[in-house]
């Protein structure tokens, strides 16, 4: 019993410190809420969702800020998609470098563009590294016996 | 239909509830997934298409297939084609190709214009709110949505599922369950406080909330 008490601290601990940082917001708390017995998986299923789209869209991001002609529309149209889907899951940080992402490709600017895309590309990689850990943390807790607080 | 036991209204409500069906759009495959997820939690069925061009698709509503289309928000059924019933047509704004906005003016200009629309946007816009609203929208939400934005949905839905109703052939009794389903409904959810009991305040407050939104 210690066992599983230990870890549902842990995962409390783990999920409180991601808000605390500004890497989750609200919106997630909004996804948790709609998972249930009938939808046990809802929030791992969207978050994959989450990690495909952003990963499709950081390869384009890439692709289209190397060309000798810089679409910035395009640009523009990947980080607002970039900015929704992140926004949906609570993806805070991400979210608000998509805002200034888009004021460089307003401004048609190629090299701010670009270090904008390296620093999305780092906080996109903590949030799912994160995310991978506090479902981890759940799958060990319900492994041991345990269930997830609301 | 007398009203004898909580369980009957209950069924009722639960027979009436799956009825309603509504078509997103949005572009985005993460925001489908939660919008679907979202509107099943409101009890609805749901269809998601990724663009404009396959809403209209969906609706029979391209070139080529009005011409065989008797598809609307009434029940009359064509002996041939099935009877294609949507409740809701909720769109987001920005996407490729054909934009929320586009979607709504082909939607308003066809057999479907009845059915609400509401429009969705992540963007902040006050002319591209009002614009939305002039052109029929029912309402215009801000993304992310949350819970609380598909109950707002609640009354547009019964508006319509009664509209259609009204076209059925049926005895009294249809009546009756949708005014019961309509009370219950109202009681048992949290809609938002300005609870109207005609359409037309509702839509009234709906649209100016919409232009408030600064």
């Amino acid at each position: 019993m210690d066992g599983v008490v230990q870890l549902q601290k842990q995962l409390v601990d783990y999920s409180a410190s991601l808000f605390d940082e500004g890497i989750l917001d609200e919106q997630f708390n909004q996804l948790q809420q709609l998972q249930d017995e009938s939808n046990p998986d809802f929030v791992v299923e969207v978050v994959s969702l989450f990690f495909e789209d952003s990963e499709r869209l950081l390869n384009e991001l890439g692709k289209a800020l190397e060309q000798q002609t810089v679409d910035f529309k395009k640009v523009d149209a990947h980080v607002h998609q970039l900015k929704g889907s992140s926004s949906s899951i609570g993806a805070q940080r991400v979210q608000k470098l998509c805002i200034g992402f888009r004021n460089y490709c307003e401004e048609l600017n190629t090299e701010g563009c670009l270090k904008c895309l390296q620093q999305v590309k780092h906080e996109y990689s903590l949030v799912k590294t994160k995310l991978e850990t506090l479902f981890k943390l759940e799958r060990q807790l319900i492994a041991a016996g345990g269930s997830i607080p609301t | 239909m007398e009203v004898r036991s909580g369980v009957n209204v209950a069924d009722t409500q639960q027979s009436q509830k799956q009825h309603f069906h509504v078509l997103a759009v949005d572009d985005s495959l993460t925001e489908r997934k939660i919008l679907e997820r979202l509107l099943r939690e409101s009890s609805c069925k749901v269809t998601c298409v990724d663009s404009g061009d396959k809403a209209l698709e969906y609706l029979r509503l391209l070139d080529g297939q009005e011409s065989d289309s008797t598809a609307s928000s009434s029940s009359t059924q064509s002996s041939q084609q099935e009877e294609l019933k949507v409740h809701l047509i909720m769109t987001d704004y920005s996407m490729p190709g054909m934009n929320g906005y586009d979607l709504l003016k082909r939607v308003k200009g066809s057999s479907w214009k009845d059915i609400p629309v509401v429009v969705m946007s992540s963007e902040n816009v006050p002319s591209r709110i009002r614009k939305c609203l002039e052109e029929g929208a029912e309402e215009f939400l801000l993304k992310p949505l949350q819970l609380t934005d598909v109950n707002k949905l609640q009354p547009h839905l019964l508006k319509s599922l009664v509209h259609s109703n009204k076209d059925i052939s049926s005895c009294t009794d249809n009546d009756n369950d949708n005014i019961i389903d309509i009370t219950m409904i109202n009681n048992n959810k949290v809609i938002s406080k300005r609870r109207a009991v005609s359409p037309e305040p509702l839509e009234t407050i709906t649209k100016m909330k919409g232009l408030a939104v600064v």
